[in-house]
């Protein structure tokens, strides 16, 4: 029984791909269930069983336990009727699998992008030109007119963000579901929460069109916030953005050049 | 009787007594804490969570109360919606307000806080929003409505259904169909502007699709709105009794339809290719053609934005053959606007304009993922617009080609050369329209539909009774048309070939391996 154990083994990665990652995913963010697409799901397992045929054959002994038993079904006169089973079972997979991959489909191709690009040094947002790295939130150390402030940038978000952020900030704006990809979650710890405010402050500014390539600007709805609101005004919003999720900014620790 | 009771351990039973007491416990206390939410606390809450919408006072004034369709509700009007109260009482019941604040209203901008707040918070919640009004002062929680006499649904308990949505005129505002095509212009009694719903959408329904909430819907009726309640005997006018009001909501029950729905991860117009493509949009040649659904939103992106749209989805099908793509696209829309039409304009709100739909698809292929702006393109990545419009009373099907490079940058394209042509039509609250064109045309402004290759496609939609014109209409996000060519013997030949193969080379191995076992022996 040499076979159970990496075909177990086997069955055990198909598993934990198909129902383990949307598990944990819906764990994230509740109220999904995020699959894995068939075309990568087929590359984890073509991956995971490679891995595991290798581990088992790894030495002399495991060779033989799991080659013998093959070479025996194939060669032993005694065993005439379970090679013929075999044989057409083989058969029949190959068939199966070149099947799947001519019949016709729609599956919609992959697309990858990459969330938090790395900014450019400079942009340009509001008529001017900022260095990215150094800018601050002029209103963070305004504690006496933090409350007002904080309030101006919750108007600033429900007449400008909720309807895609969501009015819970879960990136679940009643419009939310037409945009591919989908407004961020600031209540999730993946997005403003590992963030600088100045990082934040240049993806509202410039928007989905202000992405380098490998954060596909072709895609993102995000709208560019400088052509719509004023500088102030980004910067209360952040403000509030943090605020309500009760998430604070990554602060960087300055870089000497 | 089972012998479980003399085997349990004492703790176990101990454990089994408190369990009860506790669900007892619950349960007869839940209507107190109703009763006794918290006003302060629920004040505190709606100042961090709720006044961004419904305003300080609740006056429906917050800062986002213009952004969305429907607008808030003004709390301190204490008139409610989603009332399941008696149709005697005044006043909605402390459970409505909870539902809906618990769950939410679909189809509206109310989220459900459920996921938020715990429930005792949302009956401190319920508590303050009934302090904003006097309305409530004095007044005991009312009895929820009766749903004896439920009937089950069947084929003959929806046709008399039909008959009573028919009798009591439900078809004047939700039309024929169910599909809400009016024919009366609607407002709330704040004025604001308001649909009817779509019933074949009830994912959009604000309350339950379920028919007791249906059955309260239509005993009740919707307050604050035109739709009135139906309660009442036979004899009386517009009313309907009780057993033709249970056969009408297993009628609205009925009309689901879930090919309006869109499909997660299903993002692929299915282009099939055919030898003759269909000649019009009502050619029963489309049923061989699938359809995806996607997702109307307004545009919120750049200047004029847009917040209160009517269409919220498309569905999209594709045939082609050797030379032509033709795409049949069907949305729901209330109304039919055709400029010249005095009807559509007595219900349009502002001006009446054509209804109008684009299809955009990037003139260049994309290579690799890179495409050009979502919408309307960019200077480097020019997009292909094959438009139609609903025209006018004298001439209908207005139809233009474009070639866009970005939001205003547009410019006529050759529609002659390549073969485009569009017409529409509109039954029971569906605009159908076909739109055709060659596959291949001028390289440099149109877009030559490869066949075989995933082709980035997007719609845009105007609802010329609903002030959308220009900028201010529906679209959606890229997704994908893939012309797929017949495959033709290939699905039979590869796989068969595998086959063949596979059992080949196992006998020569099996023949390969006996042959050395033989030689072993000797
Ligand atoms: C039309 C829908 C839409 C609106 C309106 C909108 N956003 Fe976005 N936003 C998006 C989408 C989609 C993304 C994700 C794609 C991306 O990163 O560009 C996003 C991403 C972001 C991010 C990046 C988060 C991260 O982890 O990188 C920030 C910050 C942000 N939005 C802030 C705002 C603010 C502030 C407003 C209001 C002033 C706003 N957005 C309004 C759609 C929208
Ligand atoms: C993003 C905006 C928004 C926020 C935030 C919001 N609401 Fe609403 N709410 C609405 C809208 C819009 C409606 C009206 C929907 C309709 O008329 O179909 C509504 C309706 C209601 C109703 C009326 C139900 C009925 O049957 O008539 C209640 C109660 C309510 N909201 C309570 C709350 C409470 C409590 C909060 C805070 C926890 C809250 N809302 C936050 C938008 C919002
Ligand atoms: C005078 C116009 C009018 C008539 C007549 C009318 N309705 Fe309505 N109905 C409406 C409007 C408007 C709405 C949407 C109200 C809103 O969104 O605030 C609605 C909403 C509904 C809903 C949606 C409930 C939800 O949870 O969202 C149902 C179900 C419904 N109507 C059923 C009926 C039935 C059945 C009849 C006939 C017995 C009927 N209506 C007659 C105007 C009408």
């Amino acid at each position: 029984m040499k076979f159970l154990k990496p075909i177990l083994a086997i069955l055990a990665g198909y598993v934990a791909i198909k129902f383990g990652i949307p598990y944990v995913g819906s764990l994230v963010h509740p109220g999904t269930w995020p699959v894995v697409p068939t075309s990568v799901l087929k590359m984890y397992m073509a991956f995971v069983t490679l891995g595991i045929v290798m581990a088992y054959t790894f030495d002399e002994e495991g060779y033989a336990g799991l080659i013998g038993p093959i070479e025996d079904i194939y060669s032993n006169p005694s065993k005439a009727i379970v090679r013929y089973v075999v044989v057409l079972l083989v058969g029949t997979f190959g068939a199966y699998i070149t099947y799947e991959y001519v019949k016709p489909t729609f599956d919609a191709p992959i697309e990858l992008r990459s969330v938090h690009p790395a900014p450019p040094s400079n942009a340009k947002m509001w008529g001017k030109t900022y260095q990215i790295q150094t800018i601050q939130n002029p209103y963070r150390e305004d504690k006496e007119n933090f409350a007002k402030n904080l309030e101006e940038g919750g108007i600033v978000y429900y007449k400008n963000c909720f309807f895609c952020h969501g009015d819970r900030m879960l990136g679940r704006g009643h419009y939310a579901v037409g945009f591919n990809p989908r407004p961020a979650n600031f209540v999730d710890v993946g997005t403003i929460a590992q963030l600088t405010e100045s990082f934040v402050f240049w993806r509202i500014g410039t928007g989905g069109p202000g992405l380098p390539s490998e954060g596909t600007p072709w895609l993102s709805a995000m709208p560019v916030w400088h052509n719509l609101i004023s500088e102030e005004e980004a910067w209360k919003v952040i403000l509030f953005l943090y605020d309500y999720t009760g998430h604070s900014p990554r602060v960087t620790t300055k870089v000497e050049h | 009787m089972s012998d479980t009771g003399k085997n349990m351990k004492p703790g176990i039973i101990a454990g089994r007594i408190l369990l009860l007491l506790a669900v007892t416990i619950v349960f007869t206390l839940s209507p107190s804490i109703a009763a006794t939410g918290n006003v302060e606390n629920g004040g505190k809450l709606y100042a961090k969570k709720c006044w961004w919408c419904h305003g300080k006072e609740g006056e429906a004034d917050g800062p986002a109360a213009d952004f969305m369709i429907p607008p808030p509700r003004d709390f301190s009007e204490g008139v409610y919606k989603f009332k399941t109260a008696d149709p005697k009482a005044e006043i909605v019941r402390d459970e409505d307000l909870f539902r809906a604040i618990k769950h939410g209203m679909p189809g509206s901008a109310m989220p459900s806080w459920g996921e938020i707040f715990k429930d005792p918070e949302i009956w401190d919640l319920v508590a303050f929003i009934k302090s904003l009004t006097d309305m409530f002062e004095d007044m005991d929680n009312p009895a929820e409505i009766s749903y004896a006499g439920k009937i089950p649904s069947s084929a003959e308990s929806i046709e008399k259904g039909r008959k009573a949505f028919e009798a009591a005129k439900c078809f004047e505002c939700h039309g024929q169909a169910g599909k809400g095509n009016t024919i009366k212009k609607l407002k709330e009694d704040s004025g604001a502007k308001l649909w009817p719903r779509n019933l074949t959408k009830p994912w959009t329904f604000r309350s339950d699709y379920t028919p007791e909430a249906i059955f309260a819907r239509v005993s009740n009726g919707i307050p604050s709105t035109p739709m009135p309640s139906f309660a009442g005997e036979k004899t009386e006018k517009g009313k309907l009794s009780l057993e033709d009001r249970w056969h009408v909501v297993n009628y609205v029950m009925s009309l689901k339809d879930d090919s309006s729905k869109t499909k997660d991860g299903d993002i692929v117009v299915r282009g099939i290719q055919m030898v003759e493509l269909p000649k019009d949009e009502n050619d029963p040649a489309w049923d061989k053609a699938s359809a995806t659904a996607f997702f109307l939103v307004p545009q919120i992106i750049e200047k004029d934005r847009f917040f209160t749209p009517t269409n919220n989805l498309v569905k999209v099908r594709a045939l082609f053959n050797d030379s032509e793509v033709a795409f049949l696209v069907e949305w729901d829309d209330r109304t039919k606007s055709v400029p010249g039409d005095d009807a559509a304009a007595a219900i349009a709100w502002g001006d009446l304009t054509p209804d109008a739909l684009a299809i955009e698809t990037p003139v260049v292929l994309p290579t690799a993922s890179e495409k050009p702006y979502f919408g309307h393109g960019d200077a480097s990545h020019p997009v292909s617009m094959m438009y139609w419009n609903s025209g006018s009373v004298e001439s209908p099907n207005g139809t233009m080609l474009l070639t866009t490079t970005g939001t205003g940058n547009r410019e006529k394209s050759d529609a002659t050369a390549a073969g485009f042509s569009a017409t529409g039509s509109y039954k029971d609250g569906t605009w159908r329209v076909m739109m055709k064109r060659k596959l291949t045309a001028n390289a440099d402004t149109d877009t030559s539909f490869e066949t075989g290759r995933y082709i980035p496609i997007a719609f845009a939609n105007w609802d010329g009774s609903n002030g959308e014109v220009g900028s201010k209409h529906t679209l959606t996000s890229w997704y994908w048309l893939l012309l797929k060519p017949e495959t033709g013997n290939a699905v039979v030949v590869l796989p068969g070939l595998a086959f063949l193969l596979l059992v080949g080379g196992q006998l020569l191995f099996a023949g390969f391996l006996s042959k050395g076992r033989q030689s072993n022996k000797s």
